[in-house]
């Protein structure tokens, strides 16, 4: 695990610092303090992460600009803040968890639980944010069609015909979106609504075959639960 | 509209009804009058040899002289209502109608020896036997010890005697009930204007309302209170008096309440106006009156115009009211309509008073709106989330780990708690209670961050005092925006310095990386400090926010 913890507030830092070393003991591989922005975006541009643990009201600025740039990363974000009301905007830009201050060890512990057990984010996102090559913005969910794995990587298809590149796996962001999308496959997460028929090709094929006359696969073991759950 | 006017206007009506239905009149007809000194009893007889009499004579002391006037009366009088006659003459004076001695007034002829007798206008009964129709002679037999130059007969007035007795007294009944109604908005605006010395168009309405009230007494008291021929030119001279200042005032009022560019040389340029009319024409106050009263009115009018051209409040209703008292002047006698014109823009002021009365109290509410969000702002300093839920994160952490530490962070906090308690109503606080209000709060920050904080302070004068946790506010943003010097330690202060024109606080930061940003300039915390500088001294307050080499500089000067 390689952890960042973006914190102002010293002796909040040094608390999340010595409860997250007691949660992961040897699988810490490294965890580092920064109570800038400026400094949690560059070291978030240089280092592979897994969490980063995020305040969102550092030094008086807002924290949303370093939000949108933490969960458009390949990582994890879970913001510990004391402003309860920022939450449901957090969960909708893709957080994993929101840890409200004051906290203890074993709330701490239930967001470091999701990461591990992959359970799904318990607010539905709203929005997608992507890199591109100057700047990040927000793809609203409702426009994903679906998303295919591309490595370290997800393609996400858009209701217009678009493309965009999501910095997260397809493991990940199918823990963040909602229960709207389904793992069909391997390699794909589809939206369900968007889904006219499934098509049974020759030997034993399935595909998924969207409104818009696109073709997915379905995994052939996924194929019977799908079925009982959608159709 | 407001609902005040409903008394003026029926007031008005009253007037305009009253002086157009007056009093029956009779038709007669003046001639010329002629003139003679000397004093022979047969002077009286009703076909007397005129034509070595005069049409103008000289005086120069109180001797005696003789006036003859024809009068042709063209009705048939009523049976058993007797005519009268006023008149109008200077002096002290004996009347005969057609050779038959009338009445008296005073002592012609004697009047140094006797003393001032009689009074300036009088009334005296025909006889019903000496009044048929046809043409008569009125000669007067007077005097004019006081006033030689004023030789002549200036007018018969024949009517029923009846009518000439109480004319006056009706008319004065009248124009007093705006007597009355002036002298008590007079008082009623001076004491606006004591409550609030500030106000100084309350004053100027106030001393116009009072002017005309003392307008008002001066023109209409003859007719309870006769005067002698002698102080009539006082009287006179004082009503013109008594007028230029009104007329002086009016514009000015409206130049205060719809103020329009160049207006200093414009009120000098109209002032010289009025002296020129006054002096100009200084022998006939009729005409002075009805001039300067048109010159208030142009003026007046032109000014309320640009208010109604600038769109300000009041002006449109008082714009209407100007030219209706022009119309009531074109309309009915001078005097009515002086006092009716002046009655209108009267309203108009007292309509533009109400709306700026509106207007005062919209703001002071405003203010009190104010005063109390600022008194919830400083109370919600304590318990906004960042503070408190950061504090208690941090409080948390000492109790699990240094209980004997956290201890003494309760009891900052408490402190801190403690003194914001004692402030929270106060618009000012002693300026030693904020500084300890600052020192309580880096102790708590000191727990939290970790970082030394330092505190200094420099000229401070322990009398002074300030809006509450404004230098806690500027302290705040220092802790919040910066970053620890190499020796993470941050320090604050506060200088004060005092000379001549203003008092001055400077509050200094002393760290790393102070952010100049946005969030800077316009953040709440700036404008509760701002919100605080004008509610205790109003626009006499500047802060200025700047970075130097070591940090952060504020300075916030209050003006004397």
């Amino acid at each position: 695990m390689n952890i960042l913890i973006v914190e102002d507030e010293s002796r909040v830092a040094k608390r999340i610092e010595r409860m997250t070393r007691d949660i992961f003991g040897k699988d810490l591989q490294s965890l580092t303090h920064i109570n800038t922005l400026e400094e949690a975006l560059a070291f978030i541009e240089s280092h592979s992460l897994d969490v980063v643990l995020l305040d969102l009201n550092l030094n008086g600025e807002d924290g949303f600009d370093l939000l949108k740039a933490a969960v458009s990363g390949s990582f994890h974000t879970i913001v510990v803040s004391a402003y309860k009301d920022q939450a449901i905007t957090a969960f909708e830009y893709g957080v994993l968890d929101f840890v409200p201050k004051p906290f203890n060890q074993d709330r701490l512990t239930q967001a470091f639980d999701r990461i591990v057990s992959k359970e799904r984010a318990e607010k539905e996102v709203k929005y997608l944010a992507v890199k591109t090559r100057h700047r990040i913005h927000l793809i609203p969910v409702e426009d994903v069609l679906y998303g295919k794995g591309a490595g370290a990587y997800t393609e996400l298809f858009l209701a217009d015909g678009t493309k965009e590149l999501h910095d997260k796996s397809l493991e990940k962001l199918e823990q963040l979106l909602s229960n709207a999308f389904e793992r069909v496959h391997k390699s794909y997460l589809v939206r369900m609504s968007a889904v006219k028929e499934i098509i049974v090709a020759s030997g034993s094929k399935y595909m998924a075959a969207l409104k818009n006359g696109v073709q997915i696969p379905i995994g052939r073991t996924r194929y019977k639960d799908i079925k009982a759950k959608w159709f | 509209m407001n609902h005040k006017f409903i008394p003026f206007l029926s007031l008005l009506c009253i007037l305009v009804l009253a002086s157009a239905c007056a009093e029956d009149r009779i038709a007669y007809k003046q001639g010329k009058s002629v003139m003679k000194l000397g004093d022979e009893p047969g002077w009286s007889a009703q076909d007397l040899d005129e034509h070595d009499w005069e049409r103008r004579i000289e005086l120069t002391d109180g001797r005696v002289y003789w006036s003859r006037t024809k009068v042709e009366i063209l009705d048939t009088p009523e049976s058993l209502r007797p005519f009268g006659v006023i008149p109008h003459v200077y002096g002290e004076y004996e009347v005969f109608w057609d050779g038959v001695l009338i009445g008296k007034n005073g002592n012609p002829g004697r009047e140094l020896e006797l003393g001032p007798e009689g009074k300036m206008w009088k009334a005296f009964g025909i006889p019903s036997h000496l009044a048929g129709k046809g043409e008569h002679v009125i000669a007067i037999r007077s005097s004019l010890y006081y006033f030689p130059d004023h030789v002549g007969v200036f007018g018969i007035e024949l009517n029923y005697y009846d009518n000439l007795l109480t004319k006056g007294p009706i008319r004065t009944s009248f124009m007093h009930i705006f007597a009355g109604a002036l002298l008590l908005a007079s008082i009623y605006f001076l004491f606006l204007f004591l409550s609030n010395k500030k106000e100084y168009t309350t004053l100027i309405f106030s001393i116009i309302c009072f002017l005309l009230f003392v307008h008002n007494l001066l023109e209409f008291f003859i007719s309870y209170a006769p005067i002698h021929y002698k102080v009539h030119h006082t009287r006179l001279n004082a009503l013109e008096m008594v007028m230029l200042s009104v007329s002086f005032l009016v514009p000015l009022y409206f130049s205060k309440q719809f103020p329009y560019p160049r207006q200093k040389v414009l009120l000098v340029v109209y002032t010289g106006v009025l002296l020129l009319l006054y002096s100009f024409k200084s022998d006939n106050t009729f005409i002075i009156t009805r001039d300067m009263s048109f010159a208030m009115s142009v003026f007046s009018l032109g000014i309320v115009v640009f208010g109604v051209y600038k769109k300000m409040k009041g002006a449109r209703l008082v714009l209407l009211t100007l030219p209706s008292a022009v119309l009531i002047g074109l309309a009915t006698s001078f005097m009515v309509s002086l006092y009716a014109g002046i009655s209108l823009i009267l309203l108009g002021m007292f309509y533009v008073h109400s709306l700026r009365i509106k207007e005062q109290r919209l703001a002071y509410e405003n203010s009190l709106v104010q005063s109390t969000r600022l008194k919830l702002e400083l109370v919600k300093k304590n318990i906004q989330p960042h503070f408190l839920l950061n504090t208690l994160t941090s409080l948390v952490d000492w109790v699990e780990e240094a209980p004997k530490k956290g201890v003494m962070f309760i009891e900052a906090l408490a402190k801190e708690f403690d003194l914001f308690n004692q402030i929270e109503d106060q618009t000012m606080i002693p300026i030693t209670q904020e500084i300890e209000l600052c020192k309580s709060h880096l102790e708590i920050m000191e727990y939290r961050k970790e970082i030394s904080y330092f505190w200094e302070e420099e000229g401070i004068d322990l009398e002074q005092k300030v809006p509450p946790a404004i230098f806690h506010t500027l302290l705040e943003n220092g802790i919040t925006h910066s970053l620890p010097l190499d020796d993470n330690s941050i320090r604050f202060k506060l200088v004060h310095e005092s000379n001549d024109e203003y008092r001055s606080y400077t509050f200094l930061t002393f760290a790393l990386g102070v952010r100049q940003g946005k969030s800077r300039e316009e953040g709440t915390g700036l404008k509760y400090i701002k919100a605080r500088l004008t509610e205790s001294y109003q626009s006499k307050w500047s802060l200025d926010s700047e970075s130097t080499e070591h940090g952060w500089k504020n300075v916030i000067k209050i003006y004397h």
